[in-house]
């Protein structure tokens, strides 16, 4: 009891903050507050009166009252009570509102790499080194075959490189952890599955809304359901169009090769900074397991910190992350400005990949692992005298409109390719659609339920599209 | 409480009267204990390093009213956000800020699964015994027979039993400090900020993971005046909910988090990158086997070893500069099952990696060479291991037919696992697919770490070279 009962400060209030709920009458052990009986006109309630005649200063009024500018001890009174107007604060206490200072950027550095002989991978493998090279320490994820692989290696890695991989109790708990370390500013990801992208939709819009970075490795499998770990490509759907609730976007890629895991990957973290958004790479099972030859690049990335990071410093402390907008001005006012970034996307993200579409009057679409039994195709039909290109989406969404427009005028039928019920083709169709251009008539090769389309499958549906003419038949 | 923001600007933005005060009905439980945790982020000198996560429910807007770091977390995921900050900024100090639908419904399996985790975070968990902010639904806390608007009539057993959240969290190994307060009256709200106080420090000292849950008032939703509130707390939760320190465990500090590391020589050695290039020992792409792009397929059960003979060639076809694929399938048991594999080798780019034409196949037992024999290309090889296949028939015309006891040979060796090796140099052997070098320092390569393995591996592919038939001139 260092502070006498004389200079402890008597308690003071502002009758405007005072709410009427009248805790604070019976936590005075000195009577000293009563029930007032006045309306007060600003807020119209009753507000509390003080006789502080026998107040000692214990103080427990104002521990009783739930209003941070209610009770409040005398030295701290920032104005004079008898002369208090209703003003606006803001012109009672300035416009600032914290103390605390507004940060700047801290950019990411790019360090060289020393020169390594090729390394050969399999596809979430290469998924996982990319992150490790685009600077993410961070991973979030939650069992489920066939993307067990990547996390597993970076529970391996991580702490040697005191990272730290966390194995949450559920997909809904590890997207969430990713809101959390991408608040903080960091980069992070995930490796999950069809089932468990599902999970994580919700934790995807929240991050979209809170402008979160963050990214997301789903090897897509067999559906729906429990369906089977199979290779598949229905999840097109959910990334394109349908990532949780509300106006959601994602850059969405569909890699091919384990080098395209690697590189893609990599650009994922990039990008999802760059935007503020999160990112979406889709591979399918196949791509998981398969093991390729992988380059790595001359550089890796040392992130920085963004000024928005929520991190828990003083030069951070006056930010917010937050999904939440109120009035409904400011939150579509919010998705005016969504939509200004997922634009820029769709201006500057597009990327495809065009073998042999030069002449082609065939022209297969398709990606991931079906675009290369489409290549395999392309070759197989040269010989045997049709002009088959292949367009590959590396893209899906935006999908690279602008690259396909430039090469349809050749072409006589589109035939899509892929591992899902015309998820593809959708994206497809409606990008042609909105770019209202004439396109040919559209065909399509699908399997479903974890079997990926061959290339004597696609070969055969080109045949039987347009027969060689037997004088075309190179020997 | 200089911890609230002079102006709470992002309360409708900070207009009139909005501007110093709370959203919160007047004598509700959330300002008290916004007060105590305010004044203890203070006492603490911690307000900077301090991030707060709002959860769902009347307290979404705690970050109105905090001047610290702030978050706004989904319904019940405050936990998962909390952990994701920390190991972020091992420095900051999380405190997750839920009511009772978030924390104690939504939100359980995070709830516990952090707290048994053991992190050094703070969970406050205001429990008021219903829903605030959905309007005065049942909450997992609401006790029996409270009428809800989701419980007209009462709660029933129908609904489950009030959940009693700070025992459950206390008998976990995880946290360290678990204690239930309420703020009924003067002596309650002292020792709720003592409670709040030590449970922040605790996390601060880096010790561990903490959790208070605070009996608080829902005057609006309860229908009653403040003080009628006060006493229902008392008299009607409080027995069902005591209060008092329920965990309470002496640890060191502990939490010691580096920065991660980003060092190049580092991040080589983890990805297991060799400087330098390999060794060339081909003179030229095998095209004698059937073209620019030849493909393999391996087939066997899952204890033959067929995925690492396949991955090997890949491997090795790359170390020569060519590109390479190997795609594994397995069947449906992860053990003893099917266990196929497809490798593709091209002189400059493999287009399709799946090998449903193989120009060779490598037969393990006599199922998987009765399944693909049929699809091997014509003029194609088929390498089948005599030691288990005694019965071939049925094989398709224009392949060459190559038998080798693999299993055999590796029996003579005493290790029957090597038989993929000795596949391997069965390969080589009969197709000359690349240098026998190649695959001696391939084998060199993968093996570095495990020297004493070597001797053992080189024996079973030069055995298996030296049973294949050689290519025919
Ligand atoms: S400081 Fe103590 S004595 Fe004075 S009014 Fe408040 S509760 Fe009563
Ligand atoms: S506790 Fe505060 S808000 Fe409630 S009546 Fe007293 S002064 Fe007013
Ligand atoms: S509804 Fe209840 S918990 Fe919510 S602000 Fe009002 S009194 Fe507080």
């Amino acid at each position: 009891m260092a502070i006498s009962a004389s200079t402890r400060p008597k308690p003071y209030l502002e009758a405007e903050y005072c709410k009427g709920c009248l805790r604070c009458i019976d936590a005075c052990p000195k009577d000293c507050i009563a029930q007032g009986t006045e309306i007060n006109p600003a807020t119209g309630v009753v507000p509390v009166v003080l006789d502080l005649a026998t107040c000692n200063g214990c103080g427990l009024c104002i521990q009783a009252c739930p209003e941070p500018y209610g009770l409040r001890p005398e030295n701290e009174r920032t104005v004079d009570a008898a002369g208090f107007e209703l003003e606006d604060p803001a012109a009672l206490f300035g416009p600032r509102d914290t103390t605390a200072p507004v940060p700047v950027d801290i950019p990411d550095r790019h360090l060289p790499l020393p020169a390594s002989e090729p390394l050969v991978l399999k596809g979430t493998y290469a998924s996982a080194l990319g992150a490790l090279l685009a600077g993410c320490r961070h991973v979030f994820g939650y069992p489920i075959t066939p993307s067990t692989e990547g996390a597993e290696l970076m529970a391996k890695v991580l702490p040697k490189l005191d990272g730290a991989f966390v194995q949450a109790v559920s997909e809904v708990a590890a997207v969430n952890m990713m809101y959390g370390c991408g608040g903080a500013g960091l980069p992070c990801m995930t490796f999950t599955s069809s089932p468990g992208f599902s999970l994580m939709l919700e934790g995807v819009s929240y991050m979209i809304g809170a402008e979160l970075p963050g990214v997301f490795v789903n090897i897509m499998r067999g559906g729906p359901g429990l369906g089977n770990i199979g290779p598949e490509q229905a999840d097109i759907k959910l990334a394109c169009r349908g990532l949780g609730h509300g106006n959601t976007q994602a850059i969405t890629f569909a890699p091919s090769t384990p080098q395209e895991m690697l590189d893609l990957t990599r650009l994922s973290f990039e990008l999802s900074f760059k935007y503020r958004n999160p990112v979406v790479l889709l591979g399918d099972g196949y791509l998981g397991q398969m093991t390729g030859v992988v380059r790595l690049p001359s550089t890796f990335t040392k992130p920085g910190l963004p000024a928005w990071a929520v991190w828990g410093d003083r030069d951070h402390r006056r930010n917010l992350v937050s999904s939440i907008h109120l009035s409904e001005p400011d939150l579509e006012q919010h998705n005016l400005h969504l939509l200004g970034k997922y634009g820029a996307m769709i201006r500057d993200e597009q990327r495809s990949d065009l073998y042999r579409c030069d002449d082609a009057e065939i022209l297969l679409v398709a990606c991931n692992t079906p675009a290369r039994m489409a290549k395999g195709a392309v070759e197989d039909l040269r010989r045997k005298g049709i002009k088959a290109g292949l367009f590959r989406p590396i893209t899906l969404w935006p999908f690279p409109i602008d690259a396909l427009k430039a090469v349809l005028p050749g072409v006589s039928r589109i035939v899509v390719v892929e591992a899902s019920p015309g998820q593809l083709e959708d994206e497809l169709r409606l990008a042609l659609d909105r770019a209202d251009v004439a396109r040919p008539p559209i065909d399509h090769v699908q399997r479903y339920g974890g079997i990926l389309p061959q290339q004597f499958e696609i070969v055969d549906k080109v045949l039987s599209l347009c027969p060689v003419q037997s004088g075309e038949v190179m020997a | 409480m200089s911890v609230f923001y002079k102006r709470f600007e992002r309360h409708s933005h900070g207009e009139g009267l909005k501007g110093q005060s709370t959203h919160y009905c007047a004598g509700c439980g959330h300002g008290l204990a916004h007060r105590d945790l305010a004044e203890v982020i203070e006492s603490l000198g911690i307000q900077d390093r301090t991030i707060l996560v709002s959860p769902v429910g009347c307290s979404v807007f705690a970050y109105y009213y905090f001047d610290v770091g702030n978050t706004q977390a989904a319904h019940g995921r405050a936990p998962a956000v909390a952990i994701g900050h920390k190991l972020a900024n091992p420095d900051s100090i999380v405190i997750s800020y839920q009511g009772d639908g978030d924390l104690a419904s939504i939100g359980l399996a995070e709830t516990i699964s952090t707290a048994q985790m053991g992190l050094p975070l703070t969970v406050i968990f205001i429990n008021n015994a219903i829903y605030g902010m959905t309007g005065g639904q049942l909450a997992p806390t609401s006790l029996m027979g409270q009428k809800t608007s989701t419980s007209p009539d009462g709660r029933s057993t129908f609904m489950g039993q009030p959940l009693r959240v700070a025992e459950l969290i206390a008998q976990l190994d995880g946290p360290i400090y678990v204690e239930r307060v309420a703020l009924y009256d003067a002596k309650q709200r002292i020792k709720a900020k003592k409670a709040i106080e030590k449970a922040v420090r605790l996390q601060k000292e880096g010790r561990g993971y903490t959790f208070i849950e605070v009996l608080a008032e829902c005057p609006t939703h309860l229908k009653m005046s403040p003080d009628q509130a006060e006493k229902w707390v008392k008299e009607h939760m409080e027995p069902i909910y005591p209060l008092g320190v329920k965990k309470d465990l002496t640890v060191e500090p502990w939490w010691d988090r580096k920065a991660p590391s980003f060092e190049a020589d580092k991040l080589l050695a983890i990805m297991g990158a060799a400087n330098g290039a390999p060794k060339r020992y081909s003179t030229g792409f095998p095209t004698h086997l059937g073209g620019t792009d030849i493909s393999f397929k391996f087939a066997g059960s899952g204890g033959d070893g067929a995925q690492t003979a396949a991955l090997l060639l890949a491997r090795a076809a790359i170390s020569e500069g060519f590109d390479a694929t190997h795609i594994p399938s397995y069947g449906p048991e992860s053990r003893g099952g099917t266990s196929y594999a497809d490798v593709h080798i091209a002189e400059t780019e493999v287009l399709n990696p799946s090998a449903a034409h193989p120009d060779v196949l490598i037969a393990f037992n006599a199922p998987s060479l009765a399944k693909f024999a049929a699809t091997v290309k014509e003029g194609g090889t088929i390498i089948y291991d005599s030691t288990v296949i005694t019965e071939v028939k049925n094989m398709p015309p224009n392949r060459r037919l190559v038998a080798v006891p693999l299993t055999g040979l590796a029996m003579a060796l005493e290790r029957p696992m090597v038989k993929n090796v000795v596949a391997l140099g069965a390969l080589q052997g009969s197709t000359g697919v690349l240098p026998v070098e190649r695959f001696l320092d391939t084998l060199r390569t993968v093996l570095k770490d495990k020297p004493q393995l070597l001797p053992l591996n080189e024996t079973a592919f030069a055995e298996g070279v030296r049973h294949a038939t050689p290519v025919p001139a």
